[in-house]
């Protein structure tokens, strides 16, 4: 335990020390998936859907914040959609502009969130999202993750029936039944429904269990969040008629239940606060500070040593105590 | 002279400035109510486009059964359903607003008056400066 605790401890140091250059190899790693991933399943532009120029926006979107990001690829999922028809296009932009209106109301600061629910969605691991934002986020990210999956799931739907959507028009001529395909796989998808209720219920139970005073809540949390999530999946599944999905929930139920442990170690009781470089000036000074956080050690790492023959009690000192003692705020002492 | 202590309380009240500062500013000019009601005006027009965007969505979805029911519809009835649903989205949507905006003011307030109480602090050591520069100028140089 004490070699893991040390590579953490290691992992936070060099975080600190090179967040400059990580945080953007992140972004752009991130952006090439999303790219790639866009590329490969609904690349219906050929013009834009190659290698190079993926390469080409994840260098863009790597300097800039992640709204950039989505913003980009909004942009090159409606041009893919434009490309298999116009109906198709102009339902993903409404689609677009309400998830937008819904998104920048109330969690404008999730857009990692939004993009990483439809990434995980893709690797069929969407059960991750709920747990790792129940604990890492407030509980109104919740808005961020539905609108993450909805989009996702038409996505998919449309991928499902690319050759219908491009079809249709010819066949019969009509553009209402192309809307009516394409709005389909919004509104009629019952899967769609169940997922995303199953995951929001999810992601406000794991929150709620996480912010209680128990012990172990994070892992209560982690471990109650799983088992609601797969329990109400597969009843969902069989109430709907579904097969052929229960080994999938089991496995990703399994494997997120997992990476939400990895996410407890590496985050719990922990702020990864970022280096900050800040100017101010006094009335005599001017100052540029660089303000690298110092990695601390955990809690179990720290060795506590009694004298024997002194009173417990008047001997702790607490942080009230303390302030009081030194006439000073307590929060000063964080 | 650099006082090191106060520096080390400027550079919070900076951090907090660079970070969090800018979305807390509005928690420090308004009210509770007035915060919420500000909120909650902008999320009628918001909503009231979210609607629209569903309701078109709808329409577009059902247009070909909508054809040919039109003649035979009741418009009195269809123009309530239509109000009624979006009243009901409304409330639904606002209650959302006043929910999340009042959890977000009472956490910015608390984060306000940590950062006030630090910056009391900064203006106490300041004035202890200049006391004892102007006191005993000579000796403390």
């Amino acid at each position: 335990m004490t070699t893991i605790l040390e590579l953490k401890e290691k992992m936070i140091r060099f975080y600190g020390k090179n967040e400059v250059y990580l945080v953007p190899i992140m972004r752009f790693l991130l952006a090439f998936v999303i790219f790639l991933m866009i590329n490969l399943n609904i690349g219906y532009m050929e013009r834009i859907s190659s290698i190079p120029i993926a390469l080409i926006l994840a260098l863009l979107c790597s300097v800039f914040p992640i709204r950039l990001t989505m913003l980009v690829a909004t942009l090159v999922i409606l041009l893919d959609m434009y490309a298999l028809s116009l109906e198709v296009c102009l339902v993903a932009l409404i689609l677009f502009m309400l998830i937008y209106l819904i998104y920048f109301r109330f969690a404008p600061k999730h857009g990692y969130d939004v993009v990483l629910t439809v990434v995980c969605c893709r690797l069929h691991i969407p059960y991750i999202m709920p747990l790792g934002m129940g604990l890492l986020r407030e509980a109104y990210s919740v808005f961020a993750m539905i609108c993450g999956t909805i989009l996702y799931f038409f996505l998919d739907g449309v991928k499902n029936n690319a050759k219908v959507l491009s079809g249709v028009a010819d066949v019969e001529g009509e553009a209402t039944s192309m809307f009516t395909v394409a709005l389909n796989q919004l509104l009629g998808n019952k899967e769609m429904y169940l997922v995303t209720g199953v995951l929001a219920i999810t992601l406000i139970i794991v929150y709620v269990i996480r912010r209680m005073s128990i012990e172990n809540a994070w892992r209560v949390a982690i471990i109650s969040g799983t088992l609601f999530e797969s329990i109400g999946l597969i009843a969902g599944y069989m109430l709907l008629g579904i097969s052929g999905k229960l080994l999938g929930v089991l496995i990703g139920s399994v494997v997120s239940a997992a990476i939400a442990l990895v996410i407890q170690f590496l985050f719990f009781n922990l702020d990864y606060s970022r280096t900050e470089r800040l100017q101010f000036e006094d009335d005599e000074y001017y100052y540029y500070v660089k303000a690298v956080p110092k990695a601390f050690i955990s809690g179990t790492d720290k060795k506590v040593k009694r004298f024997s023959g002194k009173d417990e009690n008047s001997e702790r000192l607490t942080k009230r105590q303390f302030a009081r003692e030194m006439d000073i705020d307590e929060d000063l002492l964080d | 002279m650099v006082n090191e202590e106060r520096l080390r309380h400027m550079i919070k009240l900076s951090q907090f400035d660079e970070n969090e500062g800018k979305e807390c500013k509005p928690m420090t000019q308004y009210a509770r109510k007035d915060y919420v009601s500000l909120q909650a005006l902008i999320s009628f027009v918001t909503g009231t486009i979210s609607y629209v965007l569903l309701f078109g969505l709808w329409a577009l979805y059902s247009m070909e059964g909508l054809f040919e029911k039109i003649n035979q519809m009741e418009i009195r009835e269809a123009v309530m359903s239509l109000v009624l649903s979006y009243l009901v989205f409304m409330v639904i949507y606002l209650g959302a607003t006043y929910i999340i905006f009042n959890v977000k003011y009472t956490d910015g307030r608390r984060k306000v008056k940590k950062y006030y109480a630090s910056l009391k602090k900064v203006n106490q050591m300041y004035e202890r400066e200049e006391r004892l520069k102007t006191t005993n100028n000579t000796e403390w140089e």
